[in-house]
């Protein structure tokens, strides 16, 4: 593994049942979800085996009972696994004593939850501080660092309410400060817009991308809104069934569909704001003129692209030329058509 | 919706439906009965032989001196009443002034009642500030502050004490499911156990007096504490747990900070209950001794003063209401902020302000003494006045002939025949009668617990009086439907009724149970019409408070789905409201049964021939083992309503896809 | 030094012949009080008599049979009243067992017996012979009982025979047992309403002599024996065929250990003695003039020096 790599999980598993690893035992590898379930076990995690570099945002996206919150709860072990190994930072996370695994999170892991997890009992400064305070910091740094992580998500004056008398985003900046308070450098996000109105999800979505670009954590973030996933993500894992259908960046995932299902999901997008014209550039082909940038959207390029004459137009990215998009396959994107 | 049957997810197995076997065993039952009318039932069937049965109260006497003297039992809980006392001493001195450590009370009732006061305003405003001064400073005006305090005293110790224990074994049993398992019978024995059977194990091994009403009180309470502690947890939400996790919570800390906090609700309930029972309790511990309200309700009734005895009452009931209604008050404060910046005092006000009050209060009883105590010369009882006008009401001509015209048919026509009916019964067919029951509401299960636990009820040998202890409940409980539940029926039409009726619920519900046995007799004798009487006004309050909460909590859809079906009233009570409300309602007639056979034993006091009398004798002496025989068999024939109920309700909820 | 002149002291104690120049423990003395009146304000008037000595005492309520395992243990230091037809048989248990002893009896004597409010006699003229009470058995009958008169016996564990008496003497009654002295009263209290003749167990002293004026009926006359051999008596073949004993007796009882605890009280409690009146005026100051236990002591003390002043020299 490159040093890069900071979750790496290897054919992991993650049965419920009577005796999951008695079963795991038996090499139930080649037997389908509604196999193993005849056989009297939930696959909650079949099989996966994925890595998460750093600095990387990874979706995972997946319907309800896909096994995606399974997944990430396997991460930081508040699930025990079945089978396979998961190493965070080259570290095997199974073979961790329960102190070790206390002081992980404490200092290097943050989650924020779908229905935000606040304790009701604590106003909103006494829950962000929560984890400080676990872990023992003394009152008034803890205290300085929570103000400060507030100020941080927007919550400002708001610091002595308690979480009923808090709108529902609001909340969940709050579980958002809350995970950020011990600056862990893995973050995990359970769907944490989904209980929002749309508009309020929106909104939050911006906010947690203004965040992201000033903190370039490592992040692990599940939605089951293929929306979200395109917007966010560097990388989308789409799960079905406790396994993993395809892991890709999003233009790869909405150009070529690793499976029918895969292919559902992306049937209804809007490719033309996915794809960028990076994902386009051939190496084989070299274009004239003008270069257009390689992070821009098909979409952002249309009227570009409509107008132009060239066959090939060169793309450069950081100023540098990485090869040329054919004008047909893009204008192909455009209008949709495959 | 409301046609769904239970049938499918029984055992339908060998062909037999669940009905057609109770169904056979009622026919069994009744050829067996008609056998022994006609003299042809060995006898063996009809009452269990003298010689067959076991001699379970000197097995359990045996055993009880084994752990008493063998094992020390009793030098521990000797030890342990020295700490007891110890603490319930400072708490008599504090709140009545008995001359013991630190010899600084009593503290006086007008800084008690400022301070209810305050607590009051702060959990409720205005209302429960009333309420709660207003208690107190009736108890003082009505001459009754010592005694109501010596009972408080009692009270501040053992609801504590309850909470504590029950807490803490409501915590193992969320968390070690043997513990739980373990628990749970034993809990549910607790529960069904009549009071008698507490008073004198804790006599016996905590001397009498305050400590032993401690200790019983302490006990009685349990039970609800465990059961809404392991309830809190359990319902945590996982998210919450899991951000204790992901913020690094050891063990400890997740209990602590997350766990317990979130449960607050459930545990708040479970003190709520915790301080209903333990008031409750505290008056029945007269009964071994203990002073304060019960003991004076006892002498008062002892000799013949109603008033006085009535006024008691009222102090109990204001009491009760005013715990229950604050701490229900406690359970649904939620914490309200402070701008930030708020200076300390302001933060700390009401905390400030019930200070403040007590120390004045306190300062000026020095030098104003009816601030302190009022004497029986300043007091404002009228006993003989209510006496007279009690007196005068029962001698009124139309009250006196309506009640010989009750009791005569009541006792003449109805109880008397049944009862000889139930006696008449052979043990064996009534055991079957009653498994056939089981089978029919509950299924398999709660009828294999009812063949044992009535079988173990024919073996200890007191079958005469078990039967006229259930005859007792049976007879009242099928009145109290008669009438609570069209009252339930009636007041759930409204708001303003369905509350003015929960609220006498509430107010018969506390109002000591044996102050409604001097009535009773006096308006029906010494007969069992005042038994079924006096158990009617008990078992009538949940059935009427579970009836109004079943109909008031029909999902509106429902009810207005039926109104644009065109349903009438009568239509949508008989087809949509009552089929809906009916597990609601089971668990009101679970409950009517339960204090039924807790008011049976009360009963036992207007002359009875029931396991209740038997019960109430051996108090009087060291019998722990016949106590406890007796004690079961009450408890044993209630677990048996209980599991067969209960489960009913909870199949019926499942098949209606309503949650609890 | 000191050590020395403690264990000197202690020796000279010891030394002394009587009893009457130690000091009483400062430990409270524990006196029991129970649910009928006469005995709680009795109990008070001795609590003060031993406060206006020096001691200290506290009181507890406890019931009435329990309290001689009580009294056995120490416990409790005393019992004020033991009734002879009441707590004999406790009495008498406990005393086998050990721990407490006879503290002498008082100068009044009980009576518990079928009894009946004036306004029976109305219904009854021949009372208070038992015989004139069974030819009007008739007028005693209540719904239940169809021709039989319904006698209304104590609590079945009281011990009282009822039944016995019935069938021993042949009386046309059924027998029915209250559950509690206070269900007795209330059927009185009911009676009494529309003047409705009843007859009832009940004893002497007691406050209901004050509330209803009756009398008890009068049975056989109570022979030595009654209760053991049927030959005694009129009916040759039956127990219980005579009526309770006129005058029995009204004791104290006292702790073993009281006499070395508290020599001096201990002293007075053998020398107290209270008669029929003086417990009837006891109860009758709370019963009737609706004082509390402890001023009615106070009260009654005060007008009775001479009673028991002797009592504490």
């Amino acid at each position: 593994m490159t040093t890069d790599t900071v979750i790496s999980c290897r054919n992991v598993w993650k049965l419920f049942g009577a005796d999951p690893a008695g079963y795991l035992a038996k090499k139930p590898e080649g037997h389908s979800y509604e196999d193993i379930r005849a056989d009297g076990y939930i696959a909650g995690v079949k099989d996966v085996s994925i890595e998460v570099s750093r600095g990387e945002m990874l979706v995972i996206m997946g319907l309800s009972g896909s096994g995606k919150s399974t997944l990430v709860r396997c991460f930081s072990r508040l699930h025990e696994i079945t089978g396979g190994t998961i190493e965070v930072e080259g570290q095997d996370i199974m073979s961790l004593s329960e102190q070790q695994l206390i002081d992980l999170r404490r200092n290097k892991m943050g989650m924020v939850f779908q229905s935000f997890g606040l304790l009701p009992h604590r106003t909103v400064l006494e829950n962000v501080a929560f984890p400080l305070e676990m872990r023992g910091q003394d009152k008034h740094t803890r205290r300085e660092r929570a103000l400060e992580v507030v100020k941080l998500v927007g919550l400002e004056g708001r610091e002595e309410y308690f979480p009923r008398e808090l709108s529902g985003g609001q909340q969940q900046r709050v579980g958002i400060a809350r995970s950020l308070a011990i600056e862990p450098d893995i973050w995990f996000l359970d769907e944490p817009f989904s209980a929002l109105d749309p508009l309020i999800r929106r909104e939050m979505q911006d906010e947690f991308l203004r965040l992201q670009a000033m903190l370039g954590k490592t992040i692990v973030f599940i939605t089951h809104d293929f929306d979200e996933a395109l917007r966010l993500a560097d990388r989308i894992a789409i799960m079905k069934d406790g396994a993993v259908e395809q892991c890709d960046t999003p233009d790869k995932i909405v150009l070529n569909p690793a499976t029918e299902y895969v292919r559902k999901f992306t049937e209804e997008i809007d490719k033309a704001r996915v794809v960028h014209a990076g994902v386009l550039a051939r190496d084989g082909i070299t274009g004239e003129g003008t270069p257009v940038d390689a992070s821009a959207s098909i979409q952002e390029l249309a009227k570009l692209l409509v107008q132009d004459t060239r066959a090939a137009i060169p793309v450069h990215r950081d100023g540098k030329l990485v090869g040329a998009l054919d004008r047909e396959e893009a204008l192909n994107v455009l209008v949709g058509a495959e | 919706m409301a046609s769904i049957t239970v049938d499918e997810n029984m055992q339908g197995g060998v062909g037999f439906s669940r009905q057609r076997l109770a169904g056979i065993l009622v026919f069994v039952a009744v050829v067996m009965t008609i056998l022994q009318y006609t003299g042809l039932l060995p006898s063996v069937l009809h009452r269990l032989p003298e010689s067959a049965i076991p001699p379970f109260a000197t097995w359990l006497d045996a055993m009880f001196n084994f752990v008493k003297d063998d094992l020390g039992l009793l030098a521990l809980t000797r030890f342990l009443t020295e700490g007891l006392q110890w603490i319930l001493d400072v708490t008599a001195n504090l709140l009545f002034g008995k001359r013991r450590w630190p010899n600084i009370g009593p503290i006086p009732w007008t800084a008690i009642a400022a301070v209810a006061g305050v607590i009051g305003y702060y959990l409720g405003g205005w209302r429960l500030a009333l309420l709660g001064a207003g208690t107190f400073i009736w108890t003082a005006l009505i001459g009754q502050w010592k005694i109501a305090m010596e009972t408080m005293s009692v009270l501040v110790v053992a609801a504590p004490l309850a909470f504590v224990i029950g807490l803490g074994a409501g915590i193992l049993a969320w968390k070690y499911s043997a513990f739980n398992r373990a628990i749970k019978p034993i809990l549910s024995v607790l529960q069904t156990l009549p009071f008698f059977t507490y008073l004198l194990p804790a006599v016996i091994f905590f001397k009498v007096g305050p400590t032993a009403g401690a200790v019983a009180t302490t006990i009685y309470a349990i039970p609800p504490m465990v059961l809404m502690t392991t309830l809190g947890l359990q319902k945590v939400s996982p998210e919450v747990v899991e951000a204790g996790h992901m913020s690094g919570c050891t063990r400890w800390q997740l209990l602590r900070h997350v766990y317990l906090p979130s449960a607050r609700t459930e545990i708040l309930v479970g003190v709520n209950q915790v301080i209903m029972l333990c008031l409750a309790m505290v008056v029945l511990t007269a009964f071994i001794g203990m002073p304060g309200l019960g003991a004076k309700l006892l002498a008062m009734m002892g000799s013949f003063k109603l008033g006085r005895s009535f006024e008691i009452g009222v102090t109990i009931v204001l009491l009760a209401v005013m715990l229950d209604r604050l701490s229900k008050a406690w359970v649904v404060k939620q914490p309200e902020h402070f701008e930030r910046g708020t200076p300390w005092w302001k933060r700390h006000a009401t905390s400030l302000i019930a200070l403040g009050a007590f120390v004045f209060f306190c300062i000026l009883a020095q030098f104003v003494e009816v601030a302190a105590e009022i004497g029986r010369k300043q007091n404002f009882s009228q006993g003989k006045e209510i006496d007279t006008a009690i007196k005068t009401f029962l001698a009124f001509d139309p009250v006196q002939n309506t009640t010989n015209a009750m009791r005569y048919v009541l006792n003449v026509w109805i109880l008397n025949p049944f009862r000889d009916f139930l006696l008449s019964i052979p043990t064996s067919a009534f055991i079957l009668l009653v498994i056939a029951f089981a089978l029919w509401l509950g299924g398999k299960r709660p009828a294999i617990y009812a063949a044992i636990f009535f079988s173990l009820v024919a073996l200890s040998g007191w079958w005469d009086r078990s039967v006229i202890t259930l005859y007792s409940v049976i007879s009242a409980v099928s009145l109290a439907l008669l009438i609570g539940v069209p009252i339930g029926i009636l007041a759930a039409r409204s708001d303003t009724w369905s509350r003015r009726v929960l609220l006498a619920c509430d107010t018969a519900q506390t109002f000591p149970s044996f102050i409604y046995l001097i009535p009773a007799i006096m308006l029906f004798g010494i007969t069992a019409t005042s038994v079924v009487m006096s158990i009617l006004i008990f078992a009538m309050v949940p059935l009427t408070r579970y009836t109004i909460e079943g109909l008031r909590t029909v999902p509106v859809e429902m009810t207005e789905a039926a109104d644009m079906a065109g349903a009438t009233r009568m239509q949508k009570l008989w087809k949509v409201q009552l089929p809906l409300a009916l597990p609601t309602m089971a668990v009101g007639f679970n409950q009517a049964i339960m204090f039924a056979f807790f008011m049976v034993i009360i009963a036992a006091f207007i002359g009875t021939q029931d396991l209740g009398q038997e019960l109430q004798r051996t108090l009087a002496g060291t019998d722990l083992g016949k106590n406890f025989v007796l004690g079961l068999c009450v408890a044993l024939m209630a677990l048996t309503f209980d599991l067969t109920i209960m489960k009913w309700a909870s199949d019926k909820k499942a098949a209606l896809g309503l949650d609890d | 030094m000191k050590k020395f002149t403690t264990a000197l002291s202690a020796g000279v104690l010891a030394a002394m012949p009587l009893a009457a120049l130690a000091e009483d423990s400062s430990d409270p003395i524990v006196i029991p009080i129970h649910n009928w009146s006469s005995q709680i304000v009795m109990s008070n008037v001795v609590g003060q008599i031993f406060e206006s000595m020096g001691n200290n005492v506290e009181y507890i309520t406890t019931d009435s049979q329990a309290v001689y395992e009580s009294v056995r243990l120490g416990d409790v230091t005393m019992e004020l009243e033991v009734w002879e037809g009441a707590f004999g048989a406790s009495f008498r248990a406990a005393l086998e067992k050990g721990g407490l002893h006879d503290a002498g009896d008082h100068d009044a004597v009980t009576r518990e017996d079928w009894w009946y409010p004036m306004w029976t006699k109305d219904a009854c003229p021949g009372l208070p012979s038992w015989e004139a009470l069974n030819d009007c058995a008739k007028v005693f009958a209540t719904a239940e009982t169809g021709d039989k008169g319904r006698y209304l016996d104590g609590p079945v564990d009281w011990l009282k025979h009822g039944q016995e008496r019935v069938e021993a003497l042949g009386m046309d009654f059924v027998v029915v047992n209250a559950g509690s002295a206070a269900a007795l009263w209330a059927e009185i209290g009911a009676a009494e309403a529309d003047k409705r003749p009843v007859v009832v167990f009940n004893w002497t002293p007691n406050f209901a002599e004050a509330v209803w004026p009756g009398e008890f009926v009068e049975f056989p006359e109570w022979v030595e024996g009654c209760d053991k051999d049927p030959a005694v008596g009129p009916n040759p073949n039956a127990l219980y065929d005579c009526g309770n004993p006129a005058k029995g007796y009204l004791k104290k009882a006292a702790w073993d250990g009281m006499k070395d605890k508290w020599p001096a009280a201990y002293e007075t409690l053998t020398k107290i003695s209270f008669t029929n009146a003086q417990i009837a005026e006891m109860a009758k100051l709370v019963d009737i003039d609706e004082m509390e236990p402890e001023e009615a002591a106070e009260a009654w003390l005060e007008a009775n020096p001479d009673v028991w002043q002797g009592w504490t020299s």
